[in-house]
């Protein structure tokens, strides 16, 4: 059973099409102190797997990806 | 090489979201970016285009029109998150200008830096990957 991971704060793109969700935690991942948890919220499937990516790419942390059935939660920890 | 610079010449809407989406998440990440809007490209960044959704394009763009359960973030709003976050900077073409006898008053705001030509594209292009859409 996986740790339930607390977010330090949360960017809920639910709604929006891509790259709308990428945009918005890109943007507030610029604006946290490195450390900080970012959940986001989306429902859009492209970004279950853009985001990795670009977590990837950028150097933060992916923490986890959760289905929560009519969308997705994912956890980055900015580094 | 340090970035793109991407000549934005079409004026389907499909090709101007796709320009606008790769420029924003580039420059978003830190990459330089340079944006040149010429020629027909110009046309969808007209206020009246914007205000009445007034667009070229095909089955995509229908699709992003007649999409209800999700909201398709446009090229101009992509484009003005892009540039307070990131490196982008987008240029209108002078010359287009010229032709069509518009300013920048004819524009919606908060996308264009300034009006640009051909030469100060390419001073600003000189040491970016050119993608000429």
């Amino acid at each position: 059973m996986s740790e339930q991971i607390e977010a330090d704060v949360t960017v809920d793109a639910r709604g929006s099409a891509c790259p709308g969700p990428l945009m918005d935690l890109i943007g507030k991942i610029k604006n946290v102190d490195a450390g900080t948890v970012v959940e986001l919220l989306t429902g859009d499937e492209g970004s279950k797997n853009d985001v990795p990516e670009w977590v990837e790419e950028a150097g933060h942390e992916l923490l986890d990806t959760v289905d929560e059935g009519e969308y997705y939660a994912i956890y980055v920890e900015k580094s | 090489m340090t970035g793109y610079a991407i000549v934005l010449a079409s004026e389907e809407i499909e090709r101007v979201q796709a320009v606008s989406m790769i420029a924003s998440v580039a420059a978003m990440s830190d990459t330089p970016v340079e944006v040149f809007v010429t020629m027909n490209g110009l046309n969808p960044f007209e206020k009246a285009a914007v205000e009445n959704m007034d667009f070229e394009g095909g089955r995509v763009a229908q699709a992003m029109m007649e999409a209800e359960d999700v909201e398709v973030p446009l090229f101009t709003e992509q484009l003005e998150q892009a540039r307070q976050i990131g490196p982008l900077n987008v240029y209108a073409c002078e010359l287009a200008m010229d032709l069509l006898d518009t300013d920048l008053d004819d524009y919606v705001d908060d996308v264009f830096d300034d009006v640009l030509g051909v030469s100060g594209f390419l001073n600003r292009a000189k040491d970016k990957q050119i993608i000429f859409v």
